[in-house]
């Protein structure tokens, strides 16, 4: 190595680390603060927990509700099941939808495709504030307020379009000839996408089922207007409840929110080689 | 035959989407099913800790099945508000008897039954804070009051052995404290907590007759004073309630002003006393009364009953069930609740009862009517600028008083919409002519048959994006030419836009107009996208670089912002920009140690230039991960081949960069980068959480106005609508232009 | 094995014509090769008939059966594609199994076939690769198996050496030839290499704008072009064109340069009408002989030497006219020395249509 590619390489790792340290040093200040036994209030630069404990930990995960029968529902493990579901099914929904939909825009030229397109993105501009109310009282329409379909369907609102979007732009870059020589070898255009194209858009599409999954499992106050049971709480409506009116239990707060995001990391950690390919080949065309 | 098969689609979409429309706005003329003996009656509350565990008792101990939800407290009034018109809400619910006026103003409350209030069992005052005027002016009770909350002083026995009678004394204490003590600690910023101090000094946060009180002599020397003892060490800056706690907590403060939920985050071993809240010297010299003791606003916890709930036949026994004396002692032995009966009022023993007992006699009910929503906001930004000094208090709390009544214009007055009607009718009457002239024309329709096959593979997607998107959209917009509640609503024309865009008739250009918001939100998105995008597109080009070690290791770590939930990393920012206590107070401070210096800690909300840097950086840290890793992707689709190609041409690294590389992952960042402008443009949370608009609003954006207008101000929803159509339009006109230019730019090239 | 045929196939892109009225007639087991400069419609047509793109007009028959409406699928024919179109999620096993799969053809024939192509390509060893780890030639042998296991009555590829280097593409060349043998069936190939059509074809379409120019072997395109582009297109170096002949007035001759050319080879049956008609004088370079320096004689300077090995191209000055001339490399031409030299057949054109006229 010449020394001037030392240099590169000192120089690299140096601003990485940096730009490690930004990244980190937030999310180190709410590990520290959740294990924290009592917080005494300095201006400290190291987030290190005073008084370590496991007492919120335990307080978060350990939460069970006594049923009238007297037996005792693990409510933490529920409403984790819970978050995993309405988060999947989201997910689902929204990467299922919109893969034929995305298909068809990358492949097909029909009547209606640009301003079906512009349309899609005009939906991204209008702010939620003004659509929520009447998306609301379409949901008690069709009875399904305080369900979790309900609560899928208003996710699904904003991961079909976003979901449409990236996956446009990993079907543009798979060659068209693929499919083509499938048809050639005996496969109907269905047949072709299913066989062909969804495989090799399979990094792609892990992306944007992790992205979507993302806006659902984090996703709080839709969630608590529109669930009415706790049973069906999902994890951020649980996290949440430790801030009260008056008072907050900001060391129970930051240990849920830990626990809360250990699933995102394994699947970020999981998934991460794909998410360089596949965002890449996805691009977020436009 | 192919082309009637599309027609019928059409048709059959189009019959869906009418179908929901229709059943949409008849959803509220339907009426919910009436609830029998059999239904469970449903109770919803905010409660936490031991005051949910004393009252999840208290309904077991009912004897019938009940429907009970505990919900998080930010989501309580809005929960309410979107269930209880819908019928889906609860029968009971507990709430501050402050937010009747608004409930009654909703419907959604019904009125309390006679009855059920034994009117002699209650302390005077909570009856009286849940007495409010019908409909047609008539006074009725709206509600049963449970439990009474009020501010009072806690005393660290430890540190103080004789409590000063006035607020000035804690001001000569200063001396015998332990370094780092300070004498006396209270949320100085909040205007629930300041409306004591100004109680001392005669005044009220809203004033008999409805108006704004905090302003005025009695405001501007109760602030004063505040400042005097900021400036003094006395009182910490920039205190929140869990500030308050610690300090508390940790011996950090001798006396600190807090309400009963204090007691519930004491270890056992702090020994302390509560005391009513002391008098003011200066407030004496303003009044000439003596003594001049603070008054705290005193919240009075009461059980609501929904329309619903006044048809269900066990409501009444369950409202007996609840209020009764034993529950209300009960709930004082468990909960520490102090109950609004004369007949559970707490032991001659329970001096923490009886303190704040004491207290509760002398506080001043939270007005309950519908002005008060408006004063928080004006009156907590109006505080917290004096305190900032930023301005004079007197001009402080003009400001306030001229956002006060901005806030509180009475709305615009109904329009005809005739003509309106007519311009839709007319006009989806020539849309239909022109569609069905077009639809005859051979060339179209061959168009259209050869569109078939791509139906097939959108035509799901399009019903859901039309009934999950569109439809909620367009109906979000038309709500923008109305006017009142969401279910009394009434069309105004175009009144909201005006008044938008001629900033309610004030200065075009002055603080909160739209134009100076929308210039701030302009200037928040291009600084958030720049620097998204240098900060992501150099770590990129770093992490690819081929002879890197370490690389995957990077890349998990780099990507940890964005897998965290933000509400509580925005949260952990905003502590760390903390003037006093936060992280960046603590690196400061090291540096200072470590290299002598002797840098200042930052006031990070003070400034308008330093919040947005604090809710800047925020959004940085959130967001730059993702540009990485797009980037990431795109570099890996450029070849190798022309990067060689290149430097055999004798280009410098750099020029490569400029000349090769960027533009090859142009396309992949072009789309990327409008999505991410669109986004950052509508990002209100962390402007919500970080600096929440401090100081004095100048760091809001046009959504989270919008949000302010919907929810915090007066839940003008049509107002909100108009901001969201406003936003729209820039949006589509920034992003048309931008597309136009970068094909300009393409055709060029 | 199939016979194939086209009537008035026609195809547009919105606006654009690219084919306007194909006539080709295949028979059974013929190798026919569809030759034309870049974007004269050859991938298009092709595509047509792999059904991949829908005709605008005209037919198509399959052994008779018309297949115009057929999908790609229906039509029961193997294609390979330039881009090879390797399926990137398969190995070279399945993507060779892959086509018989979707026919649901039994497993053991699948295996049997995929065995017989691997060891014919001599793909054996690279059966459980992934595509991404294969070179450019084993990947294009790759695709070959890919059509071969089929068993289809007809191939057809699209420009398949082209990311060939020029051994490898001469032998895959052979290969490619060896193996329609082999098989018998009917192949359609397209290409912009001459070279590769003449050595490769029974049967020759030459294609431009949209149009057949010409259809025959290969060599009696050579020795027959029905026009100037063909004459041009056909053949290497390339035929060299002289405007502004004139035929001479007695009609029995073309007179360039003031030198009279006879026209009483067969090709010139010399027609009536076309005394004094203004015309253009094909040459192909073979077709010249060293020549004393005789009055009836061209001088030829040449200035570029090329030098293939038995046989040298030199361009030069050919008379007043720039132009090619290939000799053998014995008669040692030298740069800037003049020779004579007399052509030793030629074609006339139709100055206006462009037309061969004999
Ligand atoms: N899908 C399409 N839309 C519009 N025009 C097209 C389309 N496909 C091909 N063309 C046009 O049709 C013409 C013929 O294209 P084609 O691909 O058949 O050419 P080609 O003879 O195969 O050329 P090459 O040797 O370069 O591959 C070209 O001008 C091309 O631009
Ligand atoms: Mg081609």
């Amino acid at each position: 190595m010449t020394a001037r590619a030392i240099a590169n390489n000192v120089l690299s790792h140096a601003l990485l680390l940096v730009a490690v340290a930004f990244a980190l040093y937030p999310v180190l200040w709410v590990v520290a603060l959740a294990f924290s036994g009592d917080s005494v209030p300095t201006a400290r630069a190291i987030p290190v927990p005073t008084a370590p404990t496991m007492d919120h930990l335990r307080e978060v995960v350990l939460t069970t509700r006594a049923d009238a029968d007297g037996a005792s529902t693990w409510l933490f493990g529920q409403q984790l099941a819970n978050s995993l579901l309405v988060s999947i099914a989201t997910a689902l929904v929204g990467v299922g939808v919109a893969i034929p939909v995305a298909y068809a825009l990358a492949r097909f030229e029909f009547v209606g495709k640009s301003g079906g397109m512009a349309t899609l993105l005009a939906t991204q501009m209008f702010p939620a504030v003004a659509s929520a109310v009447p998306l609301f009282i379409m949901l008690e329409a069709m009875g399904l307020l305080n369900t979790r379909t309900g609560l899928i369907l208003c996710y699904a609102s904003t991961s079909v379009p976003f979901a449409i979007f990236q996956l446009r732009g990993a079907f543009e870059t798979i060659p068209v000839d693929l499919e083509e020589a499938a048809m050639v070898d005996g496969a109907s255009r269905f047949e072709a996408f299913v066989r062909v194209v969804l495989p090799v858009a399979k990094p792609a599409i892990a992306v944007t089922f992790l992205f979507a999954f993302m806006t659902a499992y984090n996703e709080f106050i839709l969630a608590a207007t529109l669930l009415s049971d706790e049973s069906m709480f999902t994890l951020p409506v649980v996290l949440q409840r430790f801030i009260g009116e008056y008072d907050a239990q900001w060391e129970a707060f930051a240990a849920g929110a830990l626990v809360v995001s250990i699933p995102v990391m394994a699947l970020f950690y999981l998934l991460q080689k794909h998410m360089v390919a596949g965002l890449g080949a996805g691009g977020v065309k436009g | 035959m192919n082309g009637a098969i599309a027609w019928c689609r059409a048709a059959a979409l189009a019959c869906v989407v009418i179908a929901i429309t229709l059943a949409t706005s008849l959803a509220h003329a339907t009426s919910p099913p009436v609830p029998d003996a059999t239904t469970p009656l449903r109770v919803w509350h905010a409660y936490r800790g031991a005051e949910q565990v004393a009252l999840d008792a208290l309904l077991q101990d009912f004897g019938q099945e009940l429907n009970v939800l505990a919900i998080p407290y930010d989501a309580f009034g809005s929960k309410l508000a979107a269930a209880i018109p819908l019928g889906e809400g609860p029968d009971l619910f507990i709430d501050s008897h402050e937010r009747l006026g608004d409930f009654i103003h909703r419907g959604l409350v019904a009125p309390m039954p006679a009855a059920l209030i034994d009117s002699g069992a209650y302390v005077h005052s909570t009856l009286d804070a849940v007495t409010l005027p019908d409909a047609v002016g008539t006074p009725r009770a709206w509600a049963v009051p449970l439990s009474m909350k009020s501010l009072a002083l806690y005393v660290n026995t430890d540190l103080l052995s004789d409590v000063p009678t006035h607020l000035e004394d804690f001001h000569d204490l200063k001396e015998t404290l332990p370094d780092g003590v300070f004498p006396v600690a209270w949320e100085a910023n909040s205007a629930y907590t300041h409306a004591a101090l100004l109680s001392a000094y005669g005044g009220a946060l809203l004033t008999e007759d409805g108006g704004f009180g905090m302003h005025g002599p009695a405001a501007t020397r109760s602030l004063q004073l505040v400042l005097k003892l900021l400036d003094a060490k006395v009182l910490p800056d920039d205190a929140d309630g869990a500030l308050v706690t610690d300090l508390f907590r940790s011996g950090k403060a001798a006396a600190v002003i807090s309400g009963p939920w204090l007691a519930g985050d004491l270890p056992a071993s702090l020994r302390y006393e509560v005391h009513r809240l002391p008098a003011i010297y200066d407030a004496e010299d303003h009044t000439g009364k003596s003594p001049a003791f603070m008054r705290p606003l005193l919240t009075v916890e009461s059980l609501m009953m929904s329309p619903r709930g006044a048809d269900h036949p066990h409501v009444a026994a369950l409202i007996r069930h609840l209020t009764s004396a034993e529950a209300g002692r009960r709930r004082a032995s468990d909960a520490r609740a102090l109950s609004a009966r004369i007949d559970a009022a707490p032991a001659p023993t329970d001096s923490f009862l009886r303190a704040f007992q004491d207290q509760a006699a002398v506080a001043t009910p939270m007005p309950a009517v519908r002005a008060m929503r408006a004063v928080w906001e004006p009156a907590s930004r109006a505080i917290r600028k004096a305190l900032r000094r930023d301005a004079q208090p007197a001009r402080a709390l003009e400001q306030a008083l001229q956002r006060f009544r901005d806030v509180r214009r009475p709305p615009p007055p109904p329009r005809d919409p005739t003509i309106l009607l007519t311009i839709l009718g007319a006009s989806s009457l020539l849309g239909a002519l022109l569609l069905f002239h077009r639809a005859r024309q051979p060339e179209l329709r061959a168009r259209l048959r050869a569109s078939l096959p791509a139906y097939r593979y959108v035509i799901h997607g399009v019903i859901l994006v039309g009934l999950l998107v569109i439809g909620p959209i367009l109906v979000g917009a038309a709500t923008a030419l109305f006017a009142g509640q969401p279910h009394q609503m009434y069309y105004v024309g175009f009144a909201n836009f005006i008044d938008i865009l001629t900033a309610r008739s004030g200065p075009l250009l002055s603080s909160g107009s739209f134009y100076v918001v929308l210039l701030v939100t302009v200037a928040w998105t291009a600084a958030n996208v720049i620097l998204h995008l240098a900060i992501g597109v150099t770590l990129a080009l770093v992490l690819s670089r081929p002879l890197l070690k370490l690389k995957s290791v990077y890349r998990v770590l780099l990507i940890v912002p964005w897998s965290v939930p933000s509400y509580v990393t925005a949260l952990a920012w905003k502590g760390m920009f903390h003037r006093q206590f936060g992280a960046v107070t603590g690196i400061i401070q090291s540096v200072n140690d470590v290299f002598g210096t002797e840098i200042e800690p930052i006031a990070w909300f003070a400034t308008f230039s330093t919040s947005f840097a604090a809710n800047l950086t925020t959004n940085v840290w959130l967001g730059f991960p993702f540009m990485m890793v797009v980037t990431l992707g795109a570099l890996t689709a450029v070849p190798k081949d022309v990067l060689e190609a290149a430097e055999v041409d004798g280009a410098t690294p750099l020029q490569r960069l400029w000349h090769v590389t960027l533009p090859m992952i142009k396309p992949t960042m072009i789309p990327a980068t409008v999505l991410g402008s669109i986004w950052t443009f509508n990002m209100f949370n962390v402007v919500f959480l970080v600096s929440g608009g401090e100081p004095d609003g100048t760091t809001d954006i046009l959504i989270s106005e919008a949000y302010r207008w919907a929810f915090t101000r007066e839940a003008r929803y049509g107002y909100a609508a108009a901001y969201a159509v406003l936003i729209f339009i820039i949006l589509a006109a920034a992003s048309t232009a931008g597309a136009r230019w970068i094909d300009r730019s393409k055709e060029r090239a | 094995m199939v016979n194939v045929e086209t009537q008035g196939l026609r195809k547009s892109f919105g606006d654009t014509q690219v084919l306007k009225g194909i006539d080709l007639r295949v028979p059974k087991g013929a190798f026919a090769v569809l030759v034309g400069p870049s974007g004269c419609g050859k991938s298009t047509l092709l595509r047509l008939l792999a059904g991949l793109e829908q005709a605008t007009e005209g037919t198509i028959l399959f052994g008779g059966e018309d297949v115009t409406a057929h999908a790609p699928k229906d039509r029961d024919v193997a294609m390979v594609f330039q881009s090879y179109a390797l399926y990137p999620h398969m190995t070279v096993r399945d993507n060779l199994a892959f086509g018989l799969k979707l026919r649901k053809t039994a497993a053991d024939i699948i295996a049997a076939r995929v065995t017989e192509a691997a060891a014919v390509l001599g793909l054996e060893p690279l059966l459980d690769r992934f595509p991404r780890a294969l070179s450019g030639g084993q990947r294009q042998r790759v695709a070959m198996g890919r059509a071969i296991v089929r068993r289809s009555k007809l191939f057809l590829f699209d420009e398949p050496l082209s990311n060939l280097d020029p051994a490898l593409r001469t032998q895959v060349r052979v290969d490619i030839r060896k193996q329609h043998d082999r098989l018998g069936a009917t192949s359609i190939y397209v290409t912009h290499d001459q070279v590769e059509a003449m050595t490769l074809a029974d049967l020759l379409f030459v294609l431009n704008e949209g149009e057949v120019q010409q259809a025959g072997s290969p060599l009696d395109i050579y020795n027959n072009p029905a026009n100037r582009f063909v004459a041009g297109f056909v053949g290497s170096p390339a035929m060299n064109f002289i405007d502004g002949c004139r035929i001479s007035s007695d009609g029995a001759s073309v007179l360039m340069d003031g030198h009279a050319l006879p026209l009483t080879a067969p090709e010139h049956t010399a027609a009536d009408g076309l005394a004094d008609r203004e015309v253009c004088l094909g040459l192909r370079p073979h077709d010249f002989e060293l020549a004393a320096a005789e009055t009836d004689a061209l001088s030829f300077t040449p200035s570029i030497l090329e030098t293939l090995g038995p046989e040298v191209h030199a361009h030069g000055a050919l008379n007043s006219y720039q132009g090619v001339i290939a000799m053998p490399a014995e008669v040692g031409l030298q740069r800037g020395a003049t020779v004579h030299v007399r052509p030793t057949r030629w074609y006339v054109f139709d100055s206006e249509t462009g037309v061969t006229l004999r």
